[in-house]
């Protein structure tokens, strides 16, 4: 029996495959490729790039918690400059479809690092970081003001004619309000959700575990929020392609994603715990095609009977 | 770089260290890299779900049996995750993702080495001594602890330490047995009464780090230093165990270390 054809289509974006790797847990790309190939995945979202290099925030930056962790990394990155000099060719070489994760502190900076990558060959789409709950500015402040998104989006999307992706804040006052804003300001695709904003402990010393105090919650434990949140935004605007992540362990777990909504998926915490989570993934979500006849993965995507 | 893999292993041996650690012996299903002495391994219990994250072992012996590659670890029960491997009957299914980091630059040595080991930082140190061993390079080891009880196997630490041609001494805080006081300090003492040293090769709590990188400093004795730090990934990808270095930089002590030069960590900084 032939392997079923996994091909998914993300609004114009075509890939071989739905997981991706999420920004900020499989480095530049190549990080991994002896134990996860990079090329075997739908895409790679890098770690989020701003325009220069950033040293990130102080230590202790993670913390275990029940079924997930907490991270205050504060965006720490090489910089677009040295994505597009020392990794990008390589990248290419191996035929890795890239997602280039973009963050700023002002519009401008997002546009730069656009605007540095449209210099290059290679890259397939932007991921705009608008969520990330561990910078003090920039970031999560134009991911919960639905006009200051609007603009930001609008901006960028005059920087590119490549696939404009938001990645929205769980965090956010009012999701749908904010997923329609990017929307309108120019985005292709919706990826969702981002870390949700939390805090650990430490009973004994009576202090935060991270050094920020607060942090992003990732894992399994974040899941079924991160369903309801997809398909909540699926419901509302069913015409926009939806990225969904969010705590993905399995291949069953990119079905519910599907099923919610999402035309792909990003999978982050796992690849922490197993570095060859993805690759598992992908032989699980086949396995579930084969088993109950799917044919193509896009018969799944909002399929959910309710 | 050695070549890594994320493999199924098995228990097949433990035995009692001190009240509070333990070795443990894991059978590789399938190939695995020789490590170099200093390199570590992620370790986590097949088919659960907890702990959350794998935790991060250095090696403390490597060989090839008849059955293939197994490695020995040591641990110590701080959490529920440790526990299980003091209880788990023998033929316990782990995974092991190694030999992970870079190690101590055995192919540079040519000794006398000092080897200090604070606790259960002893397991990266005996790897090391046995490569040392096999190369005819020398070593003395210094072993702390807080009681005579805590003390790793110091008769086969003893053992381990003649194979190189040094001398072991056992260091307790409260002088229980061996020579009394931490064992930088036992250090210091031998350096002041005219023992050399090509290098220190160190591995324990940082506190015991941070004591010999002055004492490197100011005794001109190069030291490389193993450090411990919260992973996540332990393959340099999550970004949560750095360590700051000189100049505001950092390290991800998995990936650069966790074995490092002393001077590459800015360690009143840490």
């Amino acid at each position: 029996m032939s392997a079923p054809d996994l091909r998914v289509a993300v609004g114009d974006l075509l890939l071989a495959n739905p997981v991706l790797a999420a920004s900020g847990t499989f480095g530049y790309g190549l990080e991994l490729a002896d134990l996860c190939a990079p090329e075997a995945l739908g895409a790679v979202v890098t770690k989020g790039l701003s325009p220069a290099p950033r040293a990130g925030a102080p230590m202790p930056r993670i913390a275990e918690t029940s079924s997930g962790m907490l991270n205050a990394i504060g965006l720490e990155n090489i910089g677009v400059e040295a994505f597009c000099s020392d990794k990008l060719p390589e990248l290419c070489r191996l035929g890795v479809v890239v997602v280039v994760n973009v963050f700023g502190e002002s519009p401008r900076d997002y546009v730069h690092v656009i605007e540095r990558c449209e210099a290059e060959d290679g890259i397939a789409a932007y991921e705009l970081n608008v969520s990330c709950p561990n910078v003090s500015s920039g970031g999560m402040e134009f991911g919960h003001d639905p006009d200051l998104l609007r603009t930001l989006t609008s901006l960028c999307r005059r920087a590119t004619e490549k696939p404009l992706w938001v990645k929205l804040s769980p965090n956010a006052p009012n999701l749908v309000e904010t997923a329609r804003a990017a929307v309108d300001g120019g985005a292709d695709t919706l990826s969702l959700i981002n870390t949700i904003r939390a805090m650990a402990i430490d009973p004994w010393r009576r202090r935060p575990e991270l050094a920020r105090t607060f942090g992003g919650l990732s894992g399994p434990a974040i899941l079924p929020i991160a369903l309801r949140m997809v398909h909540e935004v699926h419901r509302e605007l069913p015409d926009v392609p939806l990225v969904g992540l969010g705590g993905i362990e399995s291949g069953l777990d990119v079905v519910r994603f599907l099923l919610a909504g999402a035309s792909a998926v990003q999978v982050g915490t796992a690849t922490f715990r197993r570095p060859g989570a993805m690759v598992e993934i992908l032989d699980e979500l086949a396995e579930y095609c084969r088993q109950t006849g799917v044919h193509e993965l896009s018969e799944l995507t909002g399929a959910l009977e309710v | 770089m050695v070549p890594r893999t994320d493999r199924s292993a098995v228990l097949i041996a433990r035995r009692q260290l001190t009240p509070g650690t333990y070795a443990v012996r894991f059978q590789l299903e399938g190939p695995f890299s020789a490590p170099r002495p200093g390199q570590f391994v992620m370790l986590a219990i097949e088919g659960s779900d907890l702990p959350f994250w794998r935790r991060a072992y250095s090696i403390a012996g490597f060989g090839e049996g008849i059955d293939g590659p197994w490695l020995e670890l040591m641990i110590k029960i701080v959490g529920p995750g440790t526990a299980h491997w003091r209880t788990a009957p023998m033929e316990s299914r782990a995974r092991i993702l190694g030999p992970l980091g870079r190690g101590f630059p055995v192919e540079e040595a040519t000794g006398p080495i000092a080897m200090v080991a604070g606790g259960i930082g002893l397991p990266p140190l005996l790897h090391a001594m046995a490569e040392l061993a096999s190369l005819g390079i020398s070593c003395d080891l210094y072993l702390g602890a807080a009681t005579a009880d805590e003390l790793i196997e110091p008769e086969s630490c003893a053992r381990a330490v003649a194979e190189t041609g040094g001398r072991f001494f056992a260091c307790t805080d409260d002088g229980s047995a061996g020579e009394e006081g931490l064992v930088t300090e036992v250090l210091g003492r031998h350096l002041d009464s005219g023992e050399a040293y090509e290098a220190i090769w160190a591995c324990g709590p940082n506190p015991m780090l941070r004591a010999l990188a002055r004492l490197s400093a100011k005794r001109g004795v190069p030291a490389w230093l193993s450090m411990e730090e919260r992973m996540a990934c332990g393959v340099g990808v999550c970004l949560g165990c750095i360590a700051p270095a000189p100049g505001g930089e950092h390290v991800r002590v998995c990936t650069e270390g966790p074995v490092l030069p002393a001077a590459a960590i800015d360690w009143e900084a840490l």
